[in-house]
């Protein structure tokens, strides 16, 4: 039996997803430091992109690895211990880069969109 | 730890606890202080994710925050490689970096043979089937049942044996081939699924 479009853009979603996640994680991080939760909740409000929360951690903990970001701990007003993660100066200067591969990608995939 | 996430209701207490167990379980091969730090940050995403959900019981809350997390396979188990996969690299010891390898050497072999016994699987189907359908031309074509105790598929009549249930091969060939088709189908898609 053959897929009909919906499962195939359920079977695409993900890859394209996951591809996209660092980058808007890096992104976020940019604009100041932020604990795993409110991540989650941020991307879901900004990019109506649905991922199961867990599945930030092993992404932040590669971003930690690779240097792009380092993590505090910090107690929460009420409380609660919380892991702030904060972009690195190398962070910054990979994310340009990888601003600009995405400018480039996304005017060359416009213009084919646009074309067909 | 479960006095810096209060959680009041007893029910609430319960499924805590039972998730921090869970917890515990799939991070265990982790050195201590790696241990304590995942565990902490996943419970405190719980938590935050819990006092900030709709459902007025904080059992219910609590359930809400756990699903909305993911199954531990989707995070727990690449997290957990990916840090023992870092520690090893970075102490430098070859035992540990071979048998961090030997893991994923592991993992391609279960895949490899997965692959193997499912291609037999399917041609074996696919045999079955042809000879369904040439059993209506060559009635000689079907399972051969030796003297001796043993069974064969043959094209050709066997020597010292006799054919079994001749005049419903067919049927029954087209039955099988097409029943573990379906059944084969349906496994790998699950394991597929699963990866």
């Amino acid at each position: 039996m053959n897929p009909n479009s919906e499962e195939i853009i359920n079977r695409w979603m993900p890859q394209f997803r996951k591809g996209l996640l660092e980058f808007i994680i890096l992104l976020k991080l940019q604009q100041g430091e932020i604990y795993g939760y409110e991540l989650a909740v941020e991307i879901k409000k900004l990019t109506s992109i649905e991922v199961a929360e867990g599945t930030l951690y092993p992404l932040l903990n590669r971003l930690k690895r690779d240097r792009l970001v380092i993590s505090e701990w910090k107690t929460a007003e009420i409380g609660t211990p919380r892991k702030y993660y904060q972009i690195t100066e190398f962070g910054i200067e990979t994310l340009t880069k990888m601003k600009q591969v995405w400018t480039n990608t996304h005017s060359s995939i416009l213009n084919m969109v646009m074309q067909s | 730890m479960n006095q810096q996430f209060p959680i009041q209701n007893e029910l609430a207490k319960k499924i805590w606890n039972h998730f921090e167990k869970e917890l515990d379980h799939k991070i265990k091969n982790l050195p201590n202080d790696e241990r304590y730090d995942v565990k902490l940050e996943i419970l405190s995403h719980l938590y935050d994710s819990s006092i900030n959900d709709e459902a007025e019981k904080e059992e219910n809350r609590i359930i809400n925050a756990i699903e909305r997390l993911g199954t531990p396979e989707e995070y727990l188990t690449p997290l957990v490689s990916d840090i023992l996969l870092n520690l090893r690299t970075k102490s430098g010891n070859p035992l540990a970096i071979a048998k961090s390898l030997s893991k994923n050497i592991q993992k391609s072999l279960v895949q490899t043979l997965t692959t193997i016994v499912f291609g037999v699987l399917y041609l074996f189907i696919i045999m079955i089937f042809i000879m369904s359908i040439t059993h209506l031309f060559n009635p000689e074509v079907g399972l051969w049942i030796h003297h001796s105790g043993g069974i064969s598929l043959s094209f050709e009549t066997q020597d010292s044996s006799y054919q079994w249930l001749p005049k419903w091969f067919t049927l029954i060939g087209l039955s099988v081939s097409v029943g573990c088709y379906l059944l084969l189908n349906n496994l790998l898609y699950r394991l597929l699924k699963q990866n």
